[in-house]
C-alpha cells in the first residue's frame, strides 16, 4: 500500500464515522442559468462567454440575522504589468465585476497568490488594481506572496495574516496555512529568489508539505471559536484546502488532523478555500470544503484523491485564456441559505460527458526529477 | 515435380532448418552488460532532465539550448504538473485547437506559440527531444491511447 493510500486510509477512519457529516439540514443543488445579458440580444462576442455562471445552493439552518453577499476572488499570479499583461486583464475584470455587484458585496476576501514571485511590485500591482472594488476588502496569503522576503512586504500591505471578525449572525475566521512552511532553503543556502523560485513550482519536490495552520494558530482559533454557539455556522476562509486531497502538490494541511478535531464541535463550518484552481467540493467529518477558481490558469485534477462529490469542471481551452478561471459571489440570505456562485467566464462550467472531463482518460504520472539534481 | 518445387525442396528448406538451428546471422550479438545498460539509461535521463528544466521554465536552460519557450512568464509546467492533462498517449490524433490530425511535437509548439507566446522549435532540434523525452518519461506508466480525444 503507497503513503498515499494509508493517509487516505487513515482519514477515512478518523474522519468518516458513521452518521458524521455536515448538518443534516444542508442540501446541495446545482443549477446553471443563463445570465441575462445573453437574453437580451444586446451581448458582444466578449459578453456572450461571460457571466454563465454555476450555482451551488447550499442551505444552512439558522444562517444569517440579515441576508448579505460577499465575494471572493484569488489566485491572481501577478507578474509586473510588463511582462504578461493576461493575468492583470483577468484581475481587472474580476475586480470591476465585483464592484458592479448589485446590490453589492458586504466584503471582497482575497484568497492569496496575489504575486506570482513575491516581487514588491507585483504585490503593488495587485493593491492598485483592487482599487477599484470600494467595499471592505479581507486578505490572506497564498505561498507565492510569502517566500521572496518571508511576508515582509505582504503584511506592511494587509497586516496579520490571520483574523477574524462575526458578521449579520455568521463567524468568518481567516487562516495562513502557507508561512509555516519546513526550512529547505537554509542548508543548501538559497537565495531569496531560489527559496520562492522552488516554492512557486506546484509540482516541485524540494519545498516539501509546506501547507499547514500549526499548533500556535491551531490554538488561537480554538480560542476563537470557544465562545460560538456550535449550531451557528463558521465559514473559514484557507488559501489551501483543510483536509487532504492531493500532498504532492500541497492540495492539504498537513496537519489536517489537528483542524478537524478544533472543527469537529461545530456542525456548520464551511471552509472556502483557492490554490487548486478548479471547481471542487467535499464533506470531510462536519466540514464541508468548496475550491474557488483563479483568475490566473486554471490547475488540472490531481490524478487521484479528487473527491466523489466534486462535479468536474469542464476540460477547458487553452487557447482561450479567459476559460476556466474567474471569481466567486457567496450569497448568504436570510432564509438560512449560502450559494456559492462560479462566475466562470466561459459558456458551460462544469464536465457534460465523461469525455469533457479530463480525467476520463488515465494517467499515470511521476514526480519530477530535475529540482533534485545538482546544481540544486 | 517442377523446377520450383524441386528448388524448395533442395536448397530453400535445408538452408531454413539450418537457420532455425543456429539462429539468424542479424541477431547475434555480443550480450548486453551491465555498463551498456547503465551508458544508454544515462543517456536517456540526460535528456530527461534537459526536458525537465525547461518544461518547468529554467531560464539557464533555455538559454544554454538557444530557445525561448515563453514570453509570459508561464512555464509548461504551470498548465500541467507532472505532465498533467498533456495526454502524451493519445497522440497521434484530430487536435481541435489546430483543426488538423496533430503529434505531440504539434502540440508542444502549439502551446509554446499560443499560451506561452514562445517561439516555435524545430520538430528535431535538441529541445524538442528533450521535452518529449521528459513527458513520455513522467507518463510512463500511462496507457496507449491514440485518437482519444
Amino acid at each position: 500500500m503507497s503513503e498515499l493510500d494509508k493517509v487516505r486510509r487513515e482519514m477515512a477512519a478518523v474522519l468518516q464515522q458513521p452518521g458524521v457529516r455536515p448538518d443534516p439540514s444542508l442540501r446541495i443543488t446545482r443549477r446553471t442559468f443563463v445570465h441575462k445579458s445573453c437574453l437580451v440580444g444586446a451581448a458582444t462576442v466578449a459578453e456572450t462567454f461571460a457571466w454563465w455562471p454555476l450555482i451551488n445552493t447550499l442551505d444552512i439552518a439558522h444562517a444569517a440575522e440579515a441576508p448579505f453577499k460577499f465575494a471572493w476572488i484569488s489566485d491572481t499570479h501577478l507578474y509586473p504589468r510588463s511582462l504578461n499583461t493576461r493575468f492583470v486583464e483577468k484581475t481587472m475584470r474580476a475586480a470591476k465585476e465585483v464592484q458592479a455587484m448589485s446590490p453589492p458585496a458586504d466584503f471582497l476576501i482575497f484568497g492569496g497568490d496575489l504575486a506570482q514571485l513575491g516581487k514588491v511590485e507585483e504585490l503593488e500591482l495587485g493593491v492598485e488594481i483592487l482599487k477599484e472594488v470600494n467595499i471592505r476588502k479581507v486578505y490572506i496569503p497564498g505561498e507565492h506572496d510569502w517566500y521572496l522576503d518571508m511576508g515582509k512586504k505582504w503584511g506592511e500591505l494587509f497586516g496579520q495574516p490571520h483574523w477574524t471578525f462575526d458578521h449579520k449572525g455568521v463567524r468568518f475566521v481567516g487562516l495562513d496555512t502557507v508561512s509555516r512552511g519546513p526550512d529547505y532553503w537554509t542548508a543548501k543556502k538559497m537565495s531569496p529568489e531560489e527559496r520562492m523560485g522552488h516554492m512557486a513550482t506546484l509540482d516541485g519536490t524540494v519545498a516539501g508539505p509546506w501547507a499547514g495552520v500549526g499548533r500556535d494558530q491551531l490554538d488561537w482559533l480554538q480560542k476563537t471559536l470557544a465562545n460560538w454557539d456550535r449550531n451557528r455556522p463558521v465559514i473559514i476562509f484557507s488559501h489551501n484546502p483543510l483536509y487532504e486531497y492531493y500532498p504532492p502538490w500541497n492540495f492539504w494541511v498537513r496537519d489536517w488532523r489537528e483542524v478537524n478535531e478544533v472543527l469537529k464541535p461545530y456542525t456548520k463550518v464551511t471552509n472556502i478555500h483557492g490554490h487548486v484552481h478548479q471547481v471542487l467540493y467535499n464533506e470531510i467529518g462536519t466540514m464541508r470544503s468548496i475550491g474557488m477558481l483563479a483568475t490566473s490558469w486554471p490547475w488540472p485534477y490531481a490524478p487521484e484523491g479528487v473527491p466523489k462529490l466534486t462535479k468536474p469542471m469542464i476540460r477547458v481551452d487553452p487557447g482561450d485564456h479567459f476559460d476556466g478561471v474567474g471569481w466567486e459571489k457567496i450569497d448568504v440570505s436570510a432564509q438560512d441559505k449560502v450559494d456559492v456562485e462560479y462566475v466562470m467566464w466561459r459558456k458551460q462550467v462544469l464536465a457534460q460527458s465523461p469525455d469533457d472531463y479530463a480525467k476520463s482518460i488515465p494517467e499515470v504520472l511521476r514526480p519530477r526529477v530535475a529540482d533534485n539534481m545538482w546544481p540544486y | 515435380m517442377t523446377v520450383t518445387c524441386r528448388f524448395i525442396l533442395f536448397r530453400v528448406a535445408p538452408a531454413a532448418a539450418l537457420a532455425v538451428l543456429v539462429g539468424p546471422a542479424g541477431a547475434h550479438k555480443d550480450p548486453v552488460t551491465p555498463q551498456q545498460l547503465s551508458t544508454y539509461q544515462q543517456v536517456f535521463m540526460e535528456q530527461v532532465r534537459k526536458g525537465d528544466l525547461l518544461f518547468h521554465g529554467d531560464a539557464a536552460t533555455e538559454k544554454e539550448m538557444a530557445v525561448v519557450l515563453s514570453n509570459t512568464g508561464m512555464a509548461c509546467a504551470m498548465c500541467h504538473p507532472m505532465t498533467a492533462d498533456t495526454h502524451p498517449a493519445t497522440f497521434p490524433k484530430y487536435q481541435v485547437q489546430m483543426a488538423k490530425f496533430a503529434t505531440l511535437r504539434d502540440m508542444i509548439n502549439w502551446c509554446i506559440e499560443k499560451p506561452n507566446q514562445g517561439e516555435k522549435i524545430a520538430d528535431d532540434s535538441e529541445a524538442m527531444k528533450a521535452l518529449e523525452a521528459y513527458i513520455y518519461w513522467s507518463q510512463s506508466g500511462t496507457v496507449l491511447n491514440p485518437g482519444k480525444f
